[in-house]
C-alpha cells in the first residue's frame, strides 16, 4: 500500500470541493485523476501534497499517516510536484535550477562555506540529458519556451529523486509534438527510475496513452475507479462526460 | 554543457584585477587622505557592512528589512555599555555585541518570518521602533536621549589610522564571509526562494526556517557594523535604532544594484559621501533621501551596477548576433 | 485600588483609543484591500493632517466653529494630496512589485517627514477641545472627557459608512469584487485606474480627517507618523488583513491593550500591544478576521 487517501474531505467555507474520496495508489503505477472542470482534481492533488490542510479524513504514505504534515515535510518523505501554472526559477539558469532539486533532497542546504556549484555535477548532467534540456543549461528559466519549461519543472522535480510524483496537468499548453515527447518522457521516468506516477489531465490521449489506473472524479466525489477499460466502459462515466473524448 | 570553463576564468581575473586593485588603494587611502575624508571613508566602510548584511535578506533574499538598524544599534549600545559601565574587555565587548544582535534577531526575526512581502517589512519596521522606544524611554539604563559617550577603543587602535585599518579588516573578512555563504548551497536556496519560494517550499525547504537563519546571519552582520562603529565615533545615541537609519542600508542597495553583490557597497559609498556633502548645508537629509529613492524606482531599477550590467549584456549580446551573421 | 470605577474609566479611554485607531486603520484597510498597496504613508498623510488643521484653525479663527471648519477643510486638502501621490506616483507602480511599491511609500514618509519638520518644526502642538465638547461627562463620579464621546460617535459614524459604502452601494460590490479579483473586473469595463483613484483619495481623506480629529489630544509631533502606522499595523495584524471587521476588532483590542497597559506600566504599553500581536503571529498568523493565504 503505497499512497492511500481515506474518506479525504476539503470544504472552502461552504464549498465541499473534495467529498469523502477515498483511493488507493499503487507503488509503480501511473495513475491519472481526471474529470470534468469543477470536479475537485486540483483540489484532491492539493491534500495529497499538503498544499491545501484536509477538512476531514486521512492520507496515508508508506504506512504512515501524513494528513497533517507540511507540504515540505511530504516532500522529504518522497512527494514532489509540479504545478498547472508552469513553477520554476525565472532567474536562476537551467542548471542552478535543477541543482536546487538535488540540494534540497541531499540535505546540504545547510552548508554555509562551500560552493554550491560544486555538488551534484553528474547527477544535474544526467538529468538534463534525460530531459533534453542539456544544451540549455546557462538560459535563465523565463528565457526558454513553455514546453521547455515544463520540462524544467519536471527535470526539478526529478531532482528531489521522489517516490511518489504528482504532476498537475503535465501537457497543458503543449503543442501535439511537445505532448508526445512529455508523454515518453513520463513514461520512461516511471520505468527507469521506478517512479510511481500521480498526474492530472485533461487530454484524454494522453491519459489513455500512458496511465495503468484512472479515477474519475465529478463534483468532489469519486465515481470511478480501474483499468482504462474498466472507466471507459462505466456508465456513470459517460453520463458526465456527456459523450467527450472519452 | 556546463559552464564555458575558460569563460568562467576569464570573468574571475577580471574582477579580482579590480578587487586587487581597489584593495590597494583602500590600503593606501591614510596617507592620501585628510582625517575628515578618512572618517568619511571609515563611516562609508561600516555602512557598506550594513548595507551588505541587509542585501543578503533583500537582494538575495527577496525580503525587504526596515529594521536592520535596530541590531546596528542595539550592538553598539552593548559594546557602549560594556566598555563604559562595567569596564568590560573591548574584544569581548564586540562579540557580546554581535551576539547581542543575534539572539535579538532571532526572536524578532522568530516572528517576521510568519509573515512575507509587504508584512514582513512592516513588521520589521514595527519591530525596530519597538527597540527604539525601549531604547529611548529607558533612561536610567541607557541614558536615553542623551545617549552614551566615552566609548574608547584600547590604546593601540586610538588613532584614526589604525582604527581605520581595523575596520578595513573586519569589512574585507566580514564581505568574503557573506561571500562564500551567498555562493554555497545555503545562498543558492535563499536565491531560489526569492525566486519562487512555493516551489523551493514544495522541494522539502521549511521556508519560515531558512528565513530566519539568513535573518539572524544579516542580523549578526549589522550588529557587527554597529560594534565596531561605536568605538570609532567614541559614542551612541538612540537615532542609531531609528527608521530612518534602516533606510539608508536599503537605499544604499538599491542605488548600487541589489543582484550585484558589491552593488550595496557602491551604492552606500555614494550616499554616505553625498549625505556628508549634503549635511554640509542643510538638516534636511531625509527628504533628499525620499527623492533619491523615488528616482531610482523611476529611472534606475537595477540601481547603477545593475544598469551596467544590463547594458554590457546588451552589448554582448549585440556582438554574437553579428559574430552570427554568415 | 483597583475599584470598579477605575477600570470602567480606563475602559472607555480604550473605546476612545480603539475609535481613533480604527479612524486611522480603516483608511488603511481599504486602500490595502483593494489596491493591495500597502500605504506605509497613511500615518504621514494623518500627521499632515494634524499638523495642517492646527495652522488652519488658528489661521481661520473662527469662534466654536473653527475646529470643525478646520477638519473638513484638512481633509479636502489631504483627499487632493492623495490623488497627487496615486496619479503621479502609485499608478505607475502597480506593475511593479510589491518591493517597489512599499519602497516608494517609504520615500513618501521620508519626504513628508521633512515638509512637517520644515513648516512647524519639532514642537509639540495642540489644539484646545472644541465645543460642546470642552467639558467631562462624569460616569460613576468619574470625569470622561466629552471630547472623547465625540471621537467614539464619529468612530461609529465611520463604521456605519464604510459598511454603508461597502456592502449597500454599487460602488461597494465593485470594491468587493476588485478585492478579489482585479483582472475580471476590468474585463467587465469597470475603469480600474479611476476606482484605485478613488479609494485612495477616500483613504487620505480619512487620513487627514483622523489627523484634525487627534489635534485636540495634545499629541501633535514629529514622530507621530510612524507611531499611528505600527499601532495600525498591529490593529491589522491582530484583526486580520483587509478586513474590515477585522480592522474593528483590532482597533478595540489594540485601543484596550493599550488604556490597560497605561494603567500598569505607562512606558511598556506599546510592548503590551506587541506581546498581543506576537501571541496572534503564532496561533492565527492571518489574523482573527483575515483569512490564509491557503
Amino acid at each position: 500500500m503505497f499512497l492511500q487517501t481515506q474518506q479525504i474531505t476539503k470544504e472552502f467555507g461552504k464549498l465541499r470541493a473534495v467529498n469523502n474520496v477515498s483511493l488507493e495508489i499503487v507503488k509503480g503505477d501511473i495513475h491519472a485523476i481526471i474529470g470534468p472542470n469543477g470536479a475537485g482534481k486540483s483540489t484532491y492533488f492539493n491534500l495529497v501534497t499538503g498544499y491545501h490542510r484536509a477538512t476531514s479524513g486521512k492520507v496515508i504514505f508508506k504506512g504512515k499517516e501524513i494528513t497533517h504534515l507540511p507540504a515540505y515535510s511530504r516532500c522529504n518523505l518522497g512527494i514532489t510536484r509540479s504545478f498547472q501554472i508552469t513553477s520554476i526559477y525565472p532567474k536562476l539558469t537551467v542548471y542552478e535550477s535543477v541543482l536546487q532539486g538535488l540540494l534540497c533532497h541531499r540535505k546540504v542546504t545547510l552548508n554555509f562555506f562551500s560552493s554550491a556549484k560544486k555538488f551534484f555535477k553528474e547527477e544535474v548532467c544526467r538529468i538534463l540529458e534525460d530531459v533534453g534540456l542539456a544544451d540549455q543549461a546557462n538560459t535563465l528559466g523565463d528565457s526558454i519556451s513553455h514546453g521547455d519549461k515544463k520540462r524544467l519543472e519536471l527535470a526539478i522535480t526529478l531532482g528531489t529523486e521522489p517516490e511518489l510524483l504528482c504532476l498537475d496537468e503535465p501537457t497543458c499548453g503543449m503543442s501535439p509534438e511537445e505532448t508526445d515527447v512529455a508523454m515518453s518522457l513520463i513514461k520512461k521516468f516511471s520505468e527507469e527510475r521506478g517512479l510511481t506516477i500521480l498526474f492530472t489531465e485533461h487530454d484524454m490521449s494522453v491519459v489513455f496513452g500512458i496511465a495503468k489506473r484512472i479515477s474519475v472524479l465529478h463534483q468532489g466525489t469519486l465515481i470511478a475507479d480501474g483499468t482504462p477499460q474498466e472507466v471507459r466502459a462505466s456508465e456513470e462515466v459517460q453520463k458526465v462526460y456527456l459523450g467527450g473524448s472519452a | 554543457m556546463l559552464t564555458n570553463q575558460t569563460e568562467k576564468k576569464d570573468s574571475i581575473v577580471k574582477r579580482g584585477w579590480w578587487l586587487g586593485l581597489l584593495f590597494i588603494l583602500f590600503l593606501i587611502a591614510p596617507s592620501i587622505l585628510s582625517e575628515f575624508y578618512l572618517s568619511i571613508l571609515c563611516e562609508a566602510l561600516v555602512m557598506s557592512l550594513l548595507a551588505l548584511s541587509f542585501n543578503l535578506l533583500f537582494g538575495y533574499m527577496g525580503q525587504l528589512s526596515f529594521g536592520q538598524a535596530a541590531f546596528y544599534g542595539l550592538s553598539g549600545y552593548t559594546v557602549a555599555m560594556l566598555v563604559t559601565k562595567v569596564h568590560f574587555n573591548f574584544w569581548l565587548s564586540l562579540v557580546a555585541g554581535v551576539l547581542m544582535a543575534g539572539v535579538i534577531g532571532l526572536v524578532v526575526g522568530y516572528f517576521c518570518v510568519r509573515l512575507r512581502g509587504i508584512y514582513f517589512a512592516v513588521l520589521t519596521l514595527a519591530f525596530g521602533q519597538l527597540l527604539f522606544v525601549i531604547i529611548y524611554k529607558w533612561h536610567n539604563f541607557t541614558g536615553g536621549d542623551d545617549g552614551i559617550q566615552g566609548v574608547f577603543p584600547p590604546d593601540f587602535l586610538k588613532s584614526p589610522t589604525a582604527y581605520y585599518y581595523f575596520i578595513l579588516l573586519v569589512f574585507t573578512a566580514s564581505a568574503y564571509v557573506l561571500w562564500r555563504i551567498i555562493q554555497s548551497p545555503f545562498g543558492q536556496t535563499l536565491k531560489s526562494m526569492r525566486e519562487n519560494s512555493e516551489r523551493t517550499e514544495f522541494l522539502g525547504i521549511n521556508i519560515a526556517r531558512y528565513q530566519l537563519i539568513a535573518f539572524v546571519i544579516a542580523a549578526g552582520f549589522a550588529g557587527l557594523a554597529g560594534a565596531i562603529w561605536v568605538p570609532f565615533y567614541r559614542s551612541v545615541a538612540p537615532f542609531y535604532l531609528m527608521w530612518i537609519k534602516s533606510g539608508e542600508p536599503v537605499m544604499a542597495a538599491i542605488l548600487g544594484g541589489p543582484p550585484i553583490f558589491l552593488g550595496p557597497v557602491l551604492g552606500m559609498f555614494i550616499m554616505t559621501f553625498f549625505h556628508a556633502w549634503v549635511l554640509g548645508f542643510t538638516i534636511y537629509w531625509p527628504v533628499v533621501m525620499g527623492a533619491l529613492i523615488l528616482v531610482i524606482i523611476f529611472f534606475l531599477p537595477g540601481g547603477i551596477l545593475g544598469f551596467a550590467h544590463e547594458k554590457l549584456k546588451e552589448r554582448k549580446e549585440k556582438l554574437n548576433l553579428t559574430k552570427g551573421q554568415p | 485600588m483597583m475599584s470598579f470605577d477605575v477600570l470602567f474609566n480606563q475602559f472607555l479611554s480604550g473605546i476612545a483609543r480603539a475609535a481613533m485607531l480604527f479612524l486611522v486603520a480603516s483608511g488603511l484597510s481599504l486602500t490595502f484591500g483593494v489596491l493591495r498597496i500597502l500605504n506605509f504613508a497613511h500615518g504621514s498623510l494623518y500627521m499632515l493632517g494634524a499638523f495642517l488643521s492646527y495652522s488652519i484653525w488658528k489661521f481661520i479663527l473662527i469662534p466654536v466653529v473653527g475646529f470643525y471648519v478646520a477638519t473638513i477643510i484638512t481633509a479636502i486638502i489631504l483627499a487632493l494630496i492623495g490623488i497627487l501621490i496615486e496619479f503621479f506616483l502609485l499608478r505607475r507602480l502597480y506593475v511593479r512589485g510589491w518591493p517597489e511599491q512599499l519602497l516608494a511609500t517609504y520615500a513618501i514618509i521620508l519626504i513628508i517627514t521633512d515638509i512637517v519638520k520644515y513648516g512647524w518644526g519639532g514642537e509639540f502642538l495642540s489644539i484646545p477641545r472644541p465645543k460642546p465638547f470642552t467639558g467631562a461627562v462624569f460616569l460613576f463620579g468619574f470625569p470622561f472627557p466629552s471630547y472623547n464621546f465625540f471621537v467614539i460617535l464619529l468612530g461609529l459614524g465611520l463604521v456605519i459608512f464604510l459598511w454603508w459604502l461597502v456592502y449597500r452601494t454599487r460602488l461597494g460590490d465593485i470594491i468587493r469584487a476588485a478585492a478579489h479579483d482585479r483582472e475580471m473586473v476590468s474585463a467587465l469595463g469597470i475603469p480600474i485606474p479611476w476606482l484605485f483613484t478613488w479609494i485612495f483619495v477616500l483613504g487620505s481623506l480619512i487620513a487627514g480627517l483622523s489627523g484634525a480629529v487627534t489635534a485636540p489630544f495634545g499629541s501633535v509631533a514629529l514622530g507621530m507618523d510612524i507611531e499611528i502606522i505600527v499601532e495600525c499595523f498591529a490593529v491589522v495584524v491582530i484583526g486580520g488583513m483587509g478586513s474590515l471587521p477585522g480592522t474593528l476588532l483590532g482597533s478595540l483590542i489594540v485601543g484596550e491593550v493599550y488604556a490597560f497597559g497605561i494603567m500598569f506600566k505607562p512606558e511598556l504599553a506599546l510592548a503590551f500591544i506587541f506581546i498581543v500581536m506576537a501571541v496572534v503571529l503564532i496561533i492565527r498568523p492571518w489574523g482573527i478576521f483575515g483569512r490564509p493565504e491557503r
